[in-house]
Formats: C-alpha cells, structure tokens, sequence
C-alpha cells in the first residue's frame, strides 16, 4: 500500500483528519457571487508568511547594536549570497503588506462585511492592521540608518506631547533620554519576538472568527437579502454555494501569484521606491538631515499633525478617527450592507478616501 | 473587557503618535555667530546669506571653522583667547584655506599663481569666490576670470588638457552614486574617486602645462581600473534585471494559468 495513503489512514483513524479536511475544504461552500476582493486574506497571509520566512534569514546576520547594525546591513546587502534579495524582498513585501491591508480595509467597508454579527472579527483585523503599522515603525530603526534614527527620534518624541505622561513615555519608549542602544534593543526585541506572536494570536483569532461566523455574502445582485439578526449564534451557510477548495483556492492562488510578481518586479527594478536617500547613510546623532519624511502609509498622520496648532489636538484627532473606525460595528447597526442603500455612509467613504489620500499628498510635497 | 480596550486605545494612541512621522526636520543647532551676523544688514551681514547656499554649508563647514572663535558664547564669540582668527589678509588667503586644502596650497604657492601672490597675483577667492564657494568644477576656469589678470590662451590649453579627465571623473562620480542608491556598497570607491579627485585637483592648480600632460595619462590609467570595477557592478545589477524579469514573468503565467483553471470549474458549477 503506498505509505502516504497508510499514514493519512493512520491519521484518521485517530483524529478524523478526513473529516477534517472535507468540511473545511471541499465541503466548505461559499456564496456563489463571491467576488475577487474576498482573496485579499489570502494574499496577505502569502505576504505576511515572505515577510516571517524572509525576516527569519536576516535575523542570521543582523546585528542589533548601534555600532553594528549599519554595517552588518551593509554586509547582508554586499556579501551575503543573495542577501540584497532577501533584504529588499523584506523591505518592498512590508510595503506591499500596507497597500493590500488597506485594500482589505476598504473593501469589507463598502460591503459593510464588518457589521453584526462580525464585530469581532473586524476588530481583530483592525487589531492586525495596527500591528503592520506597529511592524513596519518597529523595523524602520533597525538599519540605524540617518532615517532611521531621526525618524524614530521625531517620532517618539511626538509622544511627548500627550499630557502627564508624555515625558515618562517618551522615556519608556526611548529606554532613556534620547534614542540610543536601549532604544534600538526595545524595538529589535519588539519587532522580531513581541510583534510576531501577537499577530499569531490575532490572525489565528481572525481566521477563527471568519471560520466559525461564515463568510459574508458580497451585498450584490438581485437575490441579495440583508439577513436577518438573531438573538443567538448563527453560523451563516450558503447552500448551493461553491466549495472552498479547489474552486475558490485556485482562484486565492492566482492573486497570490499577481501579487508575488508585483513584488518581485519592485524588488528588482524599483526597490528605492521605499528606500530614501537618508536610508543610505549610517546614523549620525550629530548631524540632522535636511528633510525626514515619514514612510508612504504614516504621511496622513504626519500632515495632521502640522494641520493642527498643537501636537496635542493633532495627536488626539488621530486617536479618535482610528477609534471610531475601531467601534464602526457598534455604532453602524443597521443590518443594510447594499452600497446603493446605504448613501450617507459611502459619501462618507469617499469622502475619508479623498482625505487620506489628500492629506498624504500634501504630507508629501509640504 | 473594556479595560483590554481602553489598554487597547492607548497603545494604538500611543504608537500613533509615534508613526505621527517624523519630519519636523529638527533644525539644525545655529551658532552664535549666525545668530548675531544671520541679523545684520550690509558687509556684515551678506556673509551668511552667500554661506548659506555654500559647498561648505551643505558639508556641514561653519564660520567658526574657518575664523575661528567660540560659536557657543556670544560675549567671546570673537575673543583671540578662543582661537578668533577674523579676516585674513589678502597674501594670507592661501594659508587661511590651506589649513583643510592642503595638498592644493602646496601646489598653488609652487605655481606661478602662487608666486604672483606677493604682488597681487591671484589666491583661492579670486576664483572660487569667499562665502559663496561652491563645489568646484572644470567652469571655474573662463575667459572672464582668467582675462581679470592675463591672457586666456594659457588657461584655454589647461582647460583643454584636464576636460577629457575631468569628464571622466565626472561621469565615474555619477555612476558610483547610482550603484550607491541601489544598495551597493560603494565606500571604497568613493574613497578612491575623492583621492584621485583631490590629486587631479592639486595637479591642475600647478598650472603647469607639461606637467600636466604629463601626468593626466597616468591619472586616465588609474580611473580605467576603477571603471572596469563599475562597470562589472552594472553588468551584475542588469544580470538581477535580467532574471528578475523570467522571476516576474513566470508568476504572471502562474496567476493566468490559476486563473484559466478557475475559469473550468466556473463552467461546471
């Protein structure tokens, strides 16, 4: 008998893997009209798993000391076989991770997917989308690049600001007066162990709630029907509907190949699309470049913050746009999801997209 | 649980305030002699606008780094006590810079440039300007400048002479700050272009037509062999472009091929 069909055998005999595997997979119906925005999870899980597999091999020859860590990059870019790849790979996917998590975003918004009975799954992903940006901040210091440092320096010091505890957290942020080895030692500790285990939980919460709910009906086509909200659990099924694999996966793994060459068309054409010129340069405490602009994705927030008269009111008016998006599910309780039913609130999208972008180009060019 | 978000609320504040970006360039620290002079109106004043827009600005080279004096400390700013040195005089010119530029005063005051310097012969700033000094290149040498004190047919033959190297350096400059944007490790280099610079620098402030010729064959050898170094750096980076472009090519044929597959089961649902 072959030995795989033996083990697999062996494997359902004791765990009912089979059964498993069916009701997850071929048994696993989803809504006819599903529609390509629903393989942006996929997508991200790809990039995400680049971004472990990737960042796994950079952390053999990074050096997480501000004497070193210039130089051992330097040396992964130069010496290490293929070390440029694996570098600008990572450096390029956690950009690409940005644009695909706020694609994700906009889409379960304007089909209202984050609506009850959903709320925990849409905030588990917001979670997640906090944590790339979280990623990303964390990982901007560790080249100990001009950028890197003075970037980080303005940005915790930004925290300064909020009242009573401002100077304690820039403090705490820092791990001492000024951004230095402490502070280099937090965000490497942070970045490489802290922040990935709680993306593990959150995506694994994520996949849990998306698994066990049911996946949304895109609110299109004449059959749709808002469903109907009950008191209880109600796992949403869709009878009828096509199986998860291999009708959907093969479709999940056509834009995770599109996606994959996006990425490696940047990675080897473009890569300094995300890399500075005060990238380049070695950190130095003494000498402050002419001009630090935060990456593509933190330009709104940079902008805001100038708009503002004081930090403060800046900071604040941040935390409470990323709160409300935070409770949307609480406050937006009606069970209509159809866009053409809803006007007032895809104005407002639009309206939110023109000042994300706007404020980011102004943030560019100010 | 309305604990865990309001925690929740905080660290998304909290980390929000710090991708709240970075710009803001902090200003760079003035010193005294900015702050006081940056103020004034007429000779004393001029200075710092014409620093301002200097080669030696961008490279960090303030006042005090030429005139001395202590840039920290406005009531002895310009105390002889802190090292003040002022105004240099016009035969004092070539010293005065000759502190950083070294190898090119040693050349300057052996040329015939130098020798004139007595009797009012040109120095540096008759060329390369005072406050206002910018990066030099090969157009410092003109008609108008040179035809201040001689004929120009002298400096035309110099010009001539060190054009086809200068370009050369030029285009060598350019091409390693393209490697050094792309990630490579240029350091080396880049030391070995700013030497031969400098040398090249020293040699044409000799004016010394012969000596000139020369020595430039010898200069145009040393820049081959770190133009076969670039190029062999380009020849590899269009190697990665080259199979960057299968890499790329082959996922796009995946995701069609995927999606031409989908497009089966779509017929039998």
């Amino acid at each position: 008998m072959n030995l795989a069909k033996e083990a697999m055998d062996w494997l359902d005999r004791r765990l009912g893997v089979s059964d498993l595997i069916h009701s997850n997979m071929g048994g696993y119906l989803l809504p006819r009209n599903i529609n390509i925005w629903y393989t942006l999870g996929a997508v991200l899980m790809a990039m995400f798993g680049l971004q472990f597999l990737t960042g796994i091999v950079l952390l053999v020859y990074y050096v997480p000391h501000t004497e070193k860590a210039f130089a051992s990059v330097t040396m992964i870019m130069n010496e290490v076989p293929y070390g440029w790849l694996l570098r600008y790979l990572h450096v390029v996917g956690s950009n690409l991770i940005m644009v695909f998590l706020l694609l994700h975003l906009l889409s379960v918004l304007f089909m209202g997917s984050y609506k009850r009975p959903r709320e925990l799954t849409w905030l588990s992903g917001f979670g997640l989308l906090n944590l790339g940006f979280a990623f990303c901040l964390t990982g901007y210091l560790l080249p100990w690049s001009q950028l890197s440092f003075w970037a980080t320096t303005v940005a915790t010091d930004a925290a300064g600001a909020i009242p009573v505890v401002g100077d304690y957290l820039v403090a705490f942020l820092r791990g001492g007066p000024s951004v230095g080895e402490a502070t280099l030692g937090r965000f490497f500790a942070l970045h490489v162990m802290g922040l990935p285990m709680a993306f593990l939980g959150l995506v694994g919460f994520h996949l849990f709630c998306v698994r066990r709910i049911g996946i949304s009906s895109p609110p299109f086509g004449e059959d749709y029907q808002p469903t109907a909200l009950t008191q209880h659990f109600h796992h949403e099924e869709h009878p009828g509907g096509v199986p998860f694999h291999p009708n959907y996966t093969i479709k999940d793994l056509s834009m995770v190949f599109f996606a994959l060459a996006a990425l490696v068309a940047i990675t080897f054409y473009a890569p300094w699309l995300f890399i500075p010129l005060d990238a380049l340069d070695p950190a130095d405490p003494f000498t402050t470049p002419e001009h630090i602009k935060p990456e593509w994705y933190f330009l709104w927030a940079y902008q805001t913050l100038k708009i503002f008269p004081s930090e403060l009111l800046g900071l604040a008016s941040q935390g409470a746009a990323m709160g409300f998006l935070a409770i949307l599910p609480f406050l937006d309780r009606s069970p209509e999801r159809r866009p053409g039913k809803r006007p007032i609130f895809v104005a407002l999208y639009l309206l939110g997209i023109l000042l994300f972008v706007g404020l980011s180009i102004w943030g560019h060019y100010s | 649980m309305k604990i865990l978000h309001s925690l929740y609320g905080l660290i998304v504040l909290i980390l929000f305030s710090l991708l709240l970006t970075g710009s803001l360039a902090v200003a760079a620290e003035e010193t005294v002699c900015i702050q006081c002079h940056g103020g004034l109106d007429g000779h004393l004043g001029e200075p710092v606008a014409q620093w301002r827009t200097s080669v030696h600005a961008a490279n960090g080279i303030s006042c005090h780094d030429c005139h001395g004096g202590d840039p920290t400390d406005f009531e002895m700013a310009m105390s002889p006590e802190r090292g003040f040195i002022g105004v240099p005089e016009y035969a004092g010119v070539p010293d005065f810079c000759g502190r950083c530029h070294v190898g090119v005063k040693e050349d300057y005051l052996a040329s015939a440039h130098g020798q004139a310097l007595e009797v009012g012969g040109p120095n540096c700033v008759t060329c390369h300007e005072n406050h206002a000094i910018q990066l030099a290149s090969i157009d410092l040498i003109n008609e108008n400048t040179c035809s201040m004190c001689h004929d120009y047919e002298r400096a035309a033959r110099v010009k001539n002479e060190i054009s086809s190297t200068e370009a050369s350096l030029t285009k060598l400059e350019a091409s390693v700050a393209a490697l050094h944007r792309v990630g490579i490790d240029t350091q080396r280099l880049k030391e070995e272009l700013f030497a031969s610079r400098n040398a090249f620098r020293r040699l044409f402030h000799t004016v010394n037509i012969e000596k000139i010729k020369s020595q430039t064959a010898q200069f145009d050898q040393d820049l081959s062999e770190t133009k076969a170094t670039i190029s062999d750096y380009e020849n590899r980076l269009g190697q990665r472009k080259l199979i960057g472009g299968v890499f790329v090519a082959l996922l796009v044929l995946g995701g069609i091929v995927a999606l031409l597959i989908r497009r089966t089961y779509q017929n039998k649902e």
